[in-house]
């Protein structure tokens, strides 16, 4: 039992931090959430870590995301301007374009689809992705195939916008 | 017969299927022109996916040690942090010895000395808590004094005078860290070389036509090493990934790695410490060099895993070569 669980660590941990950072986009706070996930994981002992940590971490983010929101009103509320951010490398600029494309381009899923593709990349496999989200074995394939499918048009869609936006 | 939809295509490259239903795929592919060319664009869908996707994925720092969720200030969490740190440092301890290979990002937050479970002894309820009693009782005596060592605990924070949950629960939990702490000896010896092994998911035996499917082009393999059985695998951020078993001699097996790769993370340089070499070679040790990159030519991540020395291992990476039909 106790082995179990720092075996799951282990094999689990950065999948989780992977999977929460998709949702939070904000890599300490993924971690943050993982290291709660497994805190409530020793505590209650479930029988499937594996997937009990990913339907809590699923709970945690969301929970986070509407914190989040309620804090950037207070925010924009504060602060009249946005502040002007540091001038960043090339190199660092590119990845962080990269990925707000991306993010974007996942933001086009329905939830649905987004959630299993989420898990897939994070390693978990299609029985546990059906578990998780209700959806029959069967259907997880399916689903992978249009939300793959989707994510790659959303994104070399949102790139063509940016090229005509330019030009 | 009818055709393979999407989703058994993508369940088929995902090495998802059951293997009856994956001689049934087999068997209409081989005769189905029409399906063969979309299997190739299912293949190259799945593996841009997977590329994007390594694009927006966090940085791909080290296992942390399992950290007490109150050594950072309490403004950065909104939920409340309910376990003493006395629990959370012992679950750090347990799970934290060993685990801690890599760069040393946040010093302030890792809990890694007995004293500091001990110390926070005399706090917790003053109904005594077995499982820590036992442990201590177990801890060599220059690590039990009163006043905890100042070298390496100057940044550590101390533990805070409230318990937060009822003495039960934290009996509970002392004696579940000690449970846990009673393997850390175990995992700290296998750590490393598992560490890596996760890395690489085997799963069902697979044919060397699907192998081919799976990666779009011929497996590399050893040439004139016997070869065992084809595997699928599985790797987050790898979208078809195929071990390749092959026997150098009767009790010395090899696993060579075929993994088509999502470009981003190429760059990630795997860190492993030295290990003992184990009889089973599923356990055994992984070379320590940096992940090579991909040949330009086959667009492949290749490894080779097995019970030899770093060397060897290396030397024989370098020999791999297509497997051809
Ligand atoms: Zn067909």
């Amino acid at each position: 039992m106790s082995q179990d669980l720092a075996e799951v660590y282990r094999t689990t941990y950065r999948a989780l931090v992977r999977f929460l950072y998709r949702k939070v986009w904000d890599a300490e706070r993924a971690e943050d959430l993982a290291q709660e996930a497994f805190a409530r994981a020793v505590v209650h002992k479930p029988d499937n870590a594996r997937g009990w940590l990913f339907i809590v971490a699923a709970n945690m983010a969301r929970d986070d995301a509407r914190r989040a929101a309620r804090e950037r009103r207070h925010l924009t509320l504060l602060t009249a301007e946005p502040q002007a951010s540091e001038p960043a490398a090339d190199d660092a600029l590119h990845v962080e374009n990269e990925r707000t494309r991306v993010r974007a381009a996942l933001e086009q899923l329905t939830p649905r689809d987004r959630e299993v593709l989420l898990l897939w990349d994070s390693g978990v496999s299609y029985e546990a992705i059906a578990a998780q989200t209700g959806l029959a074995r069967g259907a997880i394939g399916t689903t992978l195939a249009r939300a793959r499918r989707r994510l790659v048009e959303a994104y070399e869609a949102g790139q063509r916008g940016e090229h005509v936006a330019r030009g | 017969m009818s055709h393979v939809d999407d989703g058994m295509l993508h369940a088929y490259l995902d090495g998802e299927l059951s293997p009856a239903e994956v001689q049934g795929v087999d068997a209409h592919l081989a005769q189905c022109s029409d399906c063969g060319r979309r299997l190739a664009e299912e293949r190259a869908l799945i593996a841009r996916a997977a590329e994007l996707l390594a694009l927006a994925a966090p940085p791909d720092r080290e296992l942390p040690p399992f950290r007490a969720g109150d050594v950072k200030p309490p403004t950065r969490l909104w939920w409340q942090v309910r376990l003493p740190l006395a629990w959370a440092a012992t679950i750090a301890l347990a799970l934290g010895i060993g685990t801690y290979l890599g760069r040393d990002t946040e010093p302030p937050r890792r809990a890694e000395t007995t004293t500091d479970a001990a110390a926070a002894k005399p706090r917790t309820p003053a109904e005594p808590v077995r499982g820590l009693t036992r442990r201590a009782a177990r801890t060599p005596p220059a690590a039990q004094p009163a006043p905890p060592p100042r070298a390496r605990a100057d940044n550590l924070p101390r533990p805070r005078p409230e318990p937060l949950v009822s003495q039960a629960d934290t009996a509970a939990a002392y004696a579940y860290a000690e449970r846990v702490a009673d393997s850390v000896a175990g995992i700290t010896r296998r750590k490393a070389s598992q560490d890596e092994h996760g890395r690489w998911q085997k799963g069902d035996a697979i044919s060397i036509d699907s192998a081919r499917r799976v990666l779009g082009a011929d497996p590399l393999v050893v040439p004139g090493v016997p070869i065992e059985a084809f595997y699928r695998g599985r790797s987050i951020g790898y979208s078809g990934v195929v071990i390749v078993e092959q026997a150098l001699d009767s009790t010395t097996m090899i696993e060579v790695i075929n993994a088509r790769s999502a470009p981003a993370v190429l760059d990630e340089v795997v860190v492993t410490g030295a290990q003992p070499v184990r009889s089973r070679p599923a356990e055994a040790a992984p070379p320590a060099a940096p992940r090579p990159a991909p040949s330009p030519g086959a667009g492949l991540f290749r490894e080779v895993r097995g019970p030899l020395s770093s060397d060897s291992l290396a030397a024989l990476r370098r020999l791999l070569r297509p497997l051809r039909p």
